[in-house]
């Protein structure tokens, strides 16, 4: 049985006269990976943002596990795991002192076996754990943040242009780990412009452009979604 | 209360780690301790010399052989200020007026010694006081030590990383401002040892933690500043920029536009026009040296009619020392009323200066850090009052000697021969007169109460940054 757990329902976004999210409705189960696909400017951003409370909706409401942005952004932000498009750690601590650190800003107790489990789970090379985070590649730091998140054991992933710079094999990687945690039941939430990437991991695909969703796309049965569909749908937007 | 400790342990770390807001921590706590240190030994000094000194010009006019009384009035004696405990940190005006005074009759003569009268400019620049350390250096170096603690998180993008992880800003900020209020209490620790130092010497318990407190409240006010400075700006260069413009307004610009103003709004005469004025109306009472002055003709007819006599002689006292004492209680209400009116001018505008502390919180903590140590203006006031006050006393008790213990006759004749000069002295227990000099702070409860405005300013300032940092905080997201 399905179980919401990312629910945008007619959501509008307004910046002065500018119409940045217009009337967006989508739901992500328990344990799904959605992503939302557009262009620059499309509004992903926007649409991140109204989730994690840092921008209000004009109208329509947005909720996560229940609880809506707008009166229990605290809440959510403490439940949800926000990787940015870059991740920003701590580049003067290293890895295991960065997720000592965060881990204790969100008051949860970890010993370190868990953490260095967990870094194995993300398959951060070992000898990398006790490097300074100012060392690391962009694929090592988004591991450290995903092993970060999978410690603070955060149901919900938002994800920003997660595969952004990262070289294939990272991807791959990514793609693996992102399965996995939805698999083990974490409700993932990202917004891209990587069509491949996209397709490779989401269970439902939707398609923004210009504030509107104007397509979704979902697996059939274990068959991932049609690259190429999607990417006949996004060309056709962002000609 | 875990997360805002972990925001200040981090804090702590970042800076240990790149070194430079270490060093300069370093650097403000030597600074300190060495301040502390030298002034303690100097203050230490200057103290047992002046107990010593006191005593031995004490000893000195007791010791002086039987002589005319007129004599020992100008013979003199001197009175030395012994520093307060609370001077090895709070030196206050003490540098600047004079530690030593000489008293003799007829005249008020100034202070002298002053430490800043006797040095060169160099010796100006490096005598660094642990006030001044503290009033002026410490919150500079808390800028160089925090000007980026937010403003490094920002443009690093881990704000917006804690915040979207469920960290409030209230904590991030909490957790900044323990770490840089952390770091101003280590360059407070010398002063606070001091201050134990200064209450085993003597200092009310109520005073030391209470000056100790005062410096506490300070370093929370600029670790407040600087967190603002840092919350408010987008960048580092910016805050640093703030910062600094700040520190030269609150602790260059503001003391000496407050100096200025109070010179301008009270205006004293220049000592020669006060002297001038002085001299011309002492003029007029006559010379006390000079019986037959006319100044003291009245004074001479009335104890004629009184004693029922025709001439001086035949007066049961000796005339001339009627007048000495006479003249002298005229002359020094003429004195006192100039120094009183110096010492008015003086402190109206030390009070306009001080009301400046609304607008600096460098101004009300050195008023109060002044007013509790003891060195304030109105302390060297008091000191100028009671040493006027002996000396009065001790000369006015020689001319009673002059008036009761010597024959007129025997006075008037003194400059004829050796054996009447010999005959015209008094015996050298009247030098006994001389009242031990003891210079000593205001009370505890008298200091605590004339420095409650001080305290009120300064909990303005912390208020005032406690609200700004409340509207600074709303404006991370």
């Amino acid at each position: 049985m399905s179980e919401p757990v990312v629910v945008a329902e007619s959501l509008n976004v307004r910046f002065a006269d500018q119409c940045v999210l217009d009337d967006v409705s989508f739901t992500v189960n328990r344990g799904e990976v959605f992503a939302l696909l557009g262009g620059n400017g499309a509004g992903k951003s926007t649409t991140l943002k109204t989730f994690l409370g840092t921008v209000a909706p004009t109208s329509g409401s947005a909720s996560v596990l229940g609880h809506s942005v707008t009166s229990d952004s605290d809440f959510i932000r403490s439940k949800v795991a926000y990787l940015p498009e870059s991740v920003m750690l701590y580049g003067h601590l290293t890895g295991m002192e960065n997720i000592e650190y965060f881990l204790s800003l969100a008051d949860v107790k970890r010993s370190a076996s868990d953490i260095e489990a967990a870094l194995k789970r993300v398959a951060l090379q070992a000898d990398a754990w006790h490097k300074k985070l100012a060392d690391y590649s962009k694929g090592m730091r988004q591991k450290t943040a995903i092993a970060l998140a999978l410690l603070r054991s955060a149901p919900v992933l938002f994800l920003d242009e997660p595969t952004s710079g990262l070289d294939p094999s990272a991807i791959d990687e990514f793609n693996q780990l992102v399965t996995a945690l939805s698999e083990a039941g974490s409700t993932v939430f990202m917004v891209t412009h990587d069509v491949y990437g996209a397709c490779q991991v989401a269970h439902r695909i939707g398609l923004l452009d210009q504030g509107k969703i104007v397509g979704v796309f979902e697996r059939s049965g274990s068959e991932l979604i049609d690259t190429e569909q999607v990417h006949t749908a996004f060309a056709k937007r962002n000609a | 209360m875990s997360i805002i400790k972990s925001v200040m342990f981090d804090e702590w770390r970042y800076w240990r780690r790149t070194k430079v807001a270490t060093t300069v921590i370093l650097i403000g706590i030597a600074l300190a301790l060495a301040s502390v240190i030298v002034n303690s030994i100097e203050v230490r000094q200057a103290s047992a010399e002046r107990t010593e000194l006191q005593r031995i010009s004490e000893q000195t006019f007791f010791d002086q052989p039987d002589r005319h009384p007129h004599r020992m009035v100008h013979y003199g004696h001197y009175v030395f200020r012994t520093p307060s405990p609370l001077s090895i940190i709070e030196p206050g005006v003490d540098a600047f007026t004079g530690t030593a005074m000489f008293l003799e009759g007829h005249q008020q003569n100034t202070a002298m010694f002053s430490e800043q009268r006797q040095s060169s400019g160099l010796t100006r620049f490096s005598s660094l006081s642990p006030a001044f350390m503290l009033q002026v250096l410490v919150p500079l170096m808390l800028i160089l030590v925090g000007y980026s603690c937010v403003t490094r998180e920002r443009e690093a993008g881990t704000l917006h990383v804690m915040i979207t992880q469920g960290v409030k800003v209230r904590d991030i900020l909490a957790g900044k401002f323990f770490s840089l209020a952390g770091s101003g209490m280590l360059m407070l620790a010398p002063l606070a040892i001091a201050s134990l130092w200064a209450g085993a010497h003597g200092e009310s318990l109520a005073i030391t933690a209470s000056f100790v407190l005062g410096y506490v409240v300070y370093i929370l006010v600029w670790s407040a500043i600087v967190l603002w400075g840092s919350t408010i700006s987008s960048r580092s260069n910016a805050s640093f920029a703030i910062l600094i413009a700040l520190w030269v307004v609150l602790c260059i610009l503001v003391p000496r536009i407050a100096s200025t103003t109070a010179a301008t709004l009270e205006p004293s005469p220049g000592k020669l026009e006060s002297d001038f004025s002085v001299v011309e109306e002492l003029r007029a009472l006559g010379d006390g040296h000079n019986a037959s002055d006319p100044a003291y003709e009245k004074l001479k007819q009335d104890l004629l009619n009184q004693y029922g006599v025709d001439d001086v002689a035949d007066l049961p006292m000796n005339f001339r020392g009627v007048v000495l004492t006479y003249s002298e209680k005229k002359l020094t209400d003429v004195l006192n009323k100039y120094a009183e009116a110096r010492m008015d001018e003086e402190l109206s505008q030390a009070e306009i200066a001080r009301q400046f502390g609304w607008l600096s919180p460098m101004v009300s903590m050195r008023t109060f850090s002044m007013m509790i140590a003891g060195t304030n203006l109105e302390n060297h006031h008091r000191f100028l009052r009671e040493a006027e006050e002996l000396r009065f006393d001790f000369v006015q008790a020689l001319n009673h000697a002059h008036e009761h213990d010597l024959d007129y006759h025997t006075d008037i004749n003194r400059y004829v021969n050796d054996d009447t000069a010999k005959a015209a002295r008094v015996d050298a227990s009247h030098w006994q007169v001389l009242s031990s000099f003891d210079f000593a702070p205001e009370s505890a409860q008298f200091r605590l109460s004339h420095s409650l405005r001080y305290v009120l300013q300064l909990l303005l300032w912390a208020a005032l940054m406690l609200a700004l940092i409340k509207r600074a905080s709303r404006g991370v997201m």
